[in-house]
């Protein structure tokens, strides 16, 4: 009964999760149509909470576990998944009060393997899948997203030099609709998965699906596709605005250059089983976008500020992971713990969405 | 899904140097030429119409013809980001 409790707990928590995935990583999709004009905000996020959904049923291949690969499986309970998720998400709404483009992947790993040290310690961490699954693409990412982004608008000034802007304008503003939605589809079908692995591990480790054979459950893939789709459509607004309008003043050339360049790391890095975080890649793409029109045209403090939020993460995300561990490790080993953290986990939720709905809703002019 | 099949998934590996410069490579044709495609399909949909404008029906019908290939292409790309996206 007690073990249910907590599988209760841990899958709404997933949910939740996944919500702030959708909420946070709207900018990656939408900020870039936003800016330009091409799409008004509310129809951007309309179509981006669709095409999440969408994309969260075209493939389920992948919906193992995002922890596997860095921290031993034996290590993995229902309550170490619980502050994993406590830590992720606490990562998750820290960069969206301060309008922060993160990365929820390594909020999340961040987050598990915090508190699979503070369950297990040290040994159970896999540091070979650490440097190779996530610190390295950490850094290839945006650097590749970077370079594409700067060719790319380099070669669409080039072609486009002699023509009058208005049919410029519209042509890229149509081509960042298309680049937009295949955003949005690579983005569901990425980012829902990790929220069904993580449900589906907990629903293993609480017997409640066999260790071999199991499908994943129906109501599990349609949850998740739900929460993420949710959370695109209620729209982080601020970190749509730093996305959009505080790296670069974006033309609609420079937004389909760096969602060309997204797209295209992004589905290259699927094809060949290469991870990479959505997040990091757009916003590559976009200082790309806008270094290659002209270096002074980014704005290196916004961007100094966001690369510095990508290195603090992981550590930032573990540490609230193994606190979350720990404390919850001080009521035993029952629901008592996850209960508790839960109560204070949403009253820190409240409090924060509060505040910043007293400074007002920073939804961009545009 | 059997856990045998998520094994890949799950495997451990430290750096795929290999899958790595396949992904840069890809991504940077793939980003590079989406782009160059795209922006011959306004290239040449905008001087098909200034063309016909002046009377020029010949040079109108090219660039329309180029426009229409640059076109196909992108949407060739979009295809196999589809594809990629589906089968992974």
């Amino acid at each position: 009964m007690e073990g249910d409790l907590v599988l209760v707990i841990v899958v709404a928590t997933a949910l939740v999760f996944d919500f702030t995935n959708g909420f946070h990583d709207t900018a990656n999709v939408v900020a870039t149509s936003i800016s330009t004009h091409a799409l008004s905000p509310r129809l951007a996020v309309g179509i981006a909470a669709l095409l999440n959904f969408a994309g969260a049923f075209i493939s389920i291949e992948v919906a193992a576990t995002i922890a596997s690969d860095v921290v031993d499986a034996a290590a993995i309970t229902p309550t170490v998944i619980f502050a994993g998720l406590v830590g992720a998400i606490c990562w998750n709404l820290i960069t969206w009060y301060f309008g922060l483009p993160s990365s929820s992947s390594h909020a999340l790993i961040g987050g598990v393997v915090g508190a699979v040290i503070a369950a297990a310690g040290t040994a159970a961490v896999e540091g070979d899948g650490i440097l190779g699954k996530v610190l390295v693409p950490a850094v290839v990412a945006p650097v590749v997203a970077f370079a594409i982004g700067a060719i790319a608008i380099v070669v669409a000034y080039r072609v486009c030099a002699r023509l009058r802007p208005g049919p410029v304008t519209r042509g890229f503003r149509l081509g960042q609709i298309v680049s937009g939605g295949m955003l949005a589809l690579a983005h569901g079908t990425n980012d829902a998965q990790k929220t069904m692995g993580v449900i589906t591990l907990a629903l293993i480790a609480n017997g409640n699906l066999p260790e071999t054979g199991f499908d994943i459950p129906t109501w599990v893939i349609v949850a998740s596709a739900s929460a993420i789709a949710l959370g695109t459509y209620t729209g982080g607004w601020r970190i749509i605005r730093t996305m959009g309008t505080r790296i670069i003043k974006m033309d609609s050339a420079q937004g389909f250059s760096a969602q060309g360049a997204g797209a295209a790391v992004i589905l290259a890095s699927s094809h060949f089983g290469y991870p990479l975080s959505t997040t990091q890649v757009i916003a590559g793409g976009v200082m790309g976008a806008g270094a290659g029109k002209r270096v002074s045209a980014v704005r290196w403090g916004v961007a100094g500020n966001i690369v510095t939020a990508w290195f603090l993460t992981l550590p930032a995300a573990a540490a609230i992971g193994a606190a979350s561990y720990g404390f919850t490790s001080i009521f035993g080993d029952g629901a008592a713990g996850p209960v508790i953290l839960s109560a204070l986990a949403i009253v820190l939720g409240l409090t924060l969405f509060a505040r910043r709905i007293r400074q007002g809703q920073p939804v961009p002019a545009a | 899904m059997s856990a045998a099949a998520l094994a890949p998934a799950l495997a451990a590996t430290v750096v795929d140097a290999e899958a790595l410069l396949d992904s840069v490579l890809a991504s940077l044709i793939a980003g590079v030429f989406v782009t160059f495609a795209a922006s011959l399909a306004i290239w040449g949909f905008a001087t098909a119409a200034e063309m016909q404008r002046n009377d020029r029906d010949l040079a109108a019908v090219g660039a329309g013809i180029l426009a229409v290939v640059a076109t196909l292409a992108v949407a060739a790309a979009i295809a196999l980001g589809l594809y990629v996206m589906i089968n992974g």
